[in-house]
């Protein structure tokens, strides 16, 4: 099974950079698939966040070497191109472990500080957000693999065909295209999805690489159905990993439970939201037992995000 | 002790000069080459540069995409990121980077620069910009480039929201005409007081802007009268806002060719203006003019009269007093400016060089200089090897940073 750790960076005292830093090479010596990072907006409690996820995501990446590594940006916050760009990029700085954490739901304060302080009707948003991933990916299609020639001597640093406009028109957005930013050694960077309504099931089906799914009686229910639609997307079911959060909060992760749900295929993986400090808890408690009952792997089994997750994409 | 000059190490795909990576000892993959970014940071590092110096645009830089093939500038990385990759291998060096105020919102753009800083420890600096590209345009559902004095507008309210952002919890909120914000930013306050910040614009609003809010400015100036002019009328400006002369560093950039000799160093030149393919060159001074028919003229006649643009105004007005000053024709004006893009180019020995920054420098046209290495990494290594210790010898140039954060090397004051 996949096991992702996710990282509210805002909870508690701001980190330095070095407590971060110590964090993602221990996940990664464990041979964790990728850390999420979180990424906070103001909310009432005025909690201070250490980072931005995606500037984090690029600092960490230049510490490690395997682990993948997903930030959390708010399409809100970002235009769709601006976020293609930063994410493309940080798949190239990281030599392919990058992946976007997309949240389906918006965050109540947020748009307030984006020059739209009447927000959005939750039907816009869904709207919205189906249009902006849509975007986002087909500018991260818009180079193919071979499209850089270094071609010195004969003056052709690309070929000019391999290189696509996106020329999108919608109903929130225009994007001309192309982006400015290469094609990663995975391809494109991880899609992760959360909080994914039944309502934007299908969206997820068509354009998910990774879905996180909160624990509930009905996960089996829900994986099932969720793969039923990838299926009936023309996708293969095993295109989507399904990850069911689990809280790590007070190390009190049940190892048994955690099989279960592997054992009767109610998800691919799991990830687990903790702090820091409550990692080495994990690692010392409850990750021998999962090693022992079989269900983690040691080590990675290539060099990139998509490799670790048996995602289809890049040389693996 | 003696005033120093503050030195830049402006960092461009690879390299300056636009046939730059056609050269045999350019790093052609440097667009997909982190440790490449790694080496040149390090060796800027080492020589003692104030900054490194990131622009960007959100787009391809040409229109026509077989110009666009012939040059290495339609892919690279994003400078946020990029930069915040560099924040680790790095202690000392600013990070600057370019973002522009017509496709971001400030709440994230601050919040983005800040998380750098932080990262950096207090390193980081914004170059604002406007975004004077239809391309660009393109990309962000604008049908057509807007006004220069609405992108000034939008760019002032812009940088006045972020610098207020920046001073922390006692920021009260935003409701103006293009930008509303609610919250203070929910990061703790720069090392630095806050991220410096760098403005580029020479035209008559633009350098209003600048005296305004900048603290470093970076601009293009051919000679000395013109640095010079640029430099008294910017500072004279800065009274009107409650500001000292030398709270802004005027920074013009500066494109060297350096070698042992002055026959090598010219030999090096010709070389590289040698790989520039004709309507490359003419591709990219219809660019910079803001004019889309240029390659309708004779290559070998005059340049003809312009229209007034919605572009980069002052730009253009360099460019068009160039050839009427030196009687150049579209092709020597395209080659020329292919390789230095308007600014100044300096081709000598180490000595020849720091003659020339230090006349420019103590004849009141700049307070340091943006280095724009042709190539890479060749010509940032040789700048750095060669003309840095000459500059350290003479005085002109510091020998150790004198702090930690990029204020403290501008010698900026910390804000309140």
């Amino acid at each position: 099974m996949h096991l992702a750790v996710s990282l509210n960076i805002a909870s508690g005292q701001p980190l330095a950079f070095s407590e971060l830093a110590s964090f993602a090479k221990q996940a990664e010596v464990v041979g964790l698939d990728v850390i999420i990072l979180d990424d906070t907006v103001p909310d009432s409690g005025g909690s201070e966040s250490p980072f931005e996820a995606t500037t984090l995501l690029a600092a960490l990446a230049t510490v490690t070497s395997r682990i993948g590594l997903v930030a959390a940006a708010s399409t809100v916050a970002h235009q769709p191109y601006n976020l293609a760009r930063r994410f493309a990029s940080l798949d190239i700085i990281s030599h392919g472990r990058a992946g976007w954490h997309a949240t389906m739901a918006q965050a109540p304060r947020e748009a307030a500080n984006f020059s739209r302080p009447e927000g959005f009707s939750a039907d816009d948003f869904r709207r919205r957000v189906e249009e902006y991933i849509g975007i986002v990916q087909g500018l991260w299609q818009g180079w193919d693999a071979d499209a850089l020639l270094f071609d010195k001597v004969g003056g052709h640093f690309h070929d000019p065909s391999k290189m696509h406009l996106l020329d999108h028109k919608g109903e929130f957005f225009s994007v001309r295209g192309p982006l400015n930013v290469a094609r990663s050694p995975q391809d494109t960077p991880v899609l992760v999805m959360s909080r994914v309504s039944e309502r934007v099931f299908d969206l997820a089906a068509r354009s998910a690489d990774v879905v996180l799914l909160d624990e509930a009686e009905d996960a089996k229910t829900r994986h099932d159905d969720l793969k039923r639609r990838v299926a009936a997307c023309g996708r293969k079911p095993d295109a989507v990993k399904v990850l069911v959060n689990v809280s790590g909060a007070r190390s009190d992760i049940d190892p048994g439970r955690l099989e279960e749900l592997c054992r009767s295929k109610s998800c691919d993986g799991f990830n687990m939201a903790m702090s820091p400090s409550a990692f080495g808890g994990f690692v010392e408690g409850v990750l021998p037992e999962l090693r022992r009952r079989g269900l983690v792997h040691q080590g990675y089994p290539g060099t990139t995000l998509r490799a670790h997750l048996g995602l289809a994409g890049g040389d693996q | 002790m003696t005033r120093q000059m503050k030195l830049g190490a402006f960092l461009w795909a690879t390299g300056h000069h636009i046939a730059a990576w056609r050269h045999p000892k350019a790093h052609v993959a440097a667009g997909i080459d982190i440790d490449h970014y790694i080496q040149l940071a390090r060796t800027a590092e080492a020589a003692k540069f104030d900054m490194i110096f990131c622009e960007d645009a959100a787009g391809l830089r040409e229109a026509d995409v077989g110009i666009a093939s012939q040059t290495s500038r339609s892919i690279g990385f994003e400078p946020i990121s990029l930069l915040s990759a560099l924040a680790v291998p790095t202690s000392r060096i600013g990070l600057v980077s370019t973002a522009s105020t017509s496709y971001n919102e400030p709440y994230g753009l601050a919040r983005t620069f800040l998380s750098l800083d932080r990262l950096s420890g207090g390193r980081a600096g914004w170059n604002l910009v406007t975004s004077a590209s239809p391309i660009e345009a393109a990309n962000f559902g604008a049908t057509g480039l807007k006004p220069h004095a609405d992108r000034y507008e939008r760019a002032r309210e812009f940088a006045e929201v972020v610098r207020g952002l920046w001073q922390g919890g006692s920021f009260q909120g935003h409701d103006g005409q293009s930008f509303s914000v609610r919250d203070p930013l929910d990061l703790p306050r720069s090392p630095q007081g806050a991220p410096v910040m760098v403005q580029a614009g020479a035209s008559d609003v633009g350098r209003d802007l600048a005296a305004r809010t900048a603290d470093v400015v970076f601009t293009a100036a051919q000679t000395l009268e013109e640095a010079k002019a640029f430099y008294d009328d910017l500072k004279g400006r800065m009274a009107a806002y409650g500001r000292e002369p030398n709270d802004i560093k005027i920074m013009p950039g500066v494109s060297p060719v350096v070698a042992e000799t002055e026959a090598e160093a010219r030999e090096k030149h010709e070389e590289l203006q040698a790989l520039i393919p004709d309507d490359v060159g003419v591709a990219l001074l219809s660019s910079y003019l803001s004019i889309s028919d240029l390659h309708r003229y004779p290559i070998d006649g005059p340049m003809p009269e312009l229209p007034e643009t919605e572009g980069m105004k002052s730009r253009q007005a360099l460019v068009v007093e160039q050839s009427r000053r030196d009687g150049l024709s579209i092709r020597q004006l395209a080659r020329h400016f292919a390789g230095a893009r308007g600014h100044w180019r300096v081709v000598g020995t180490p000595a020849q060089i720091a003659d020339e920054l230090q006349a420019r420098f103590e004849g009141g046209g700049a307070d340091g200089f943006n280095v724009m290495p042709s190539y890479f990494p060749g010509e940032l290594d040789a700048f750095a090897t060669l003309v840095v210790p000459e500059l350290q010898r003479r005085g002109l140039f510091r020998r150790e940073y004198e702090g930690s954060t990029l204020r403290e090397h501008l010698g900026l004051k910390r804000p309140a």
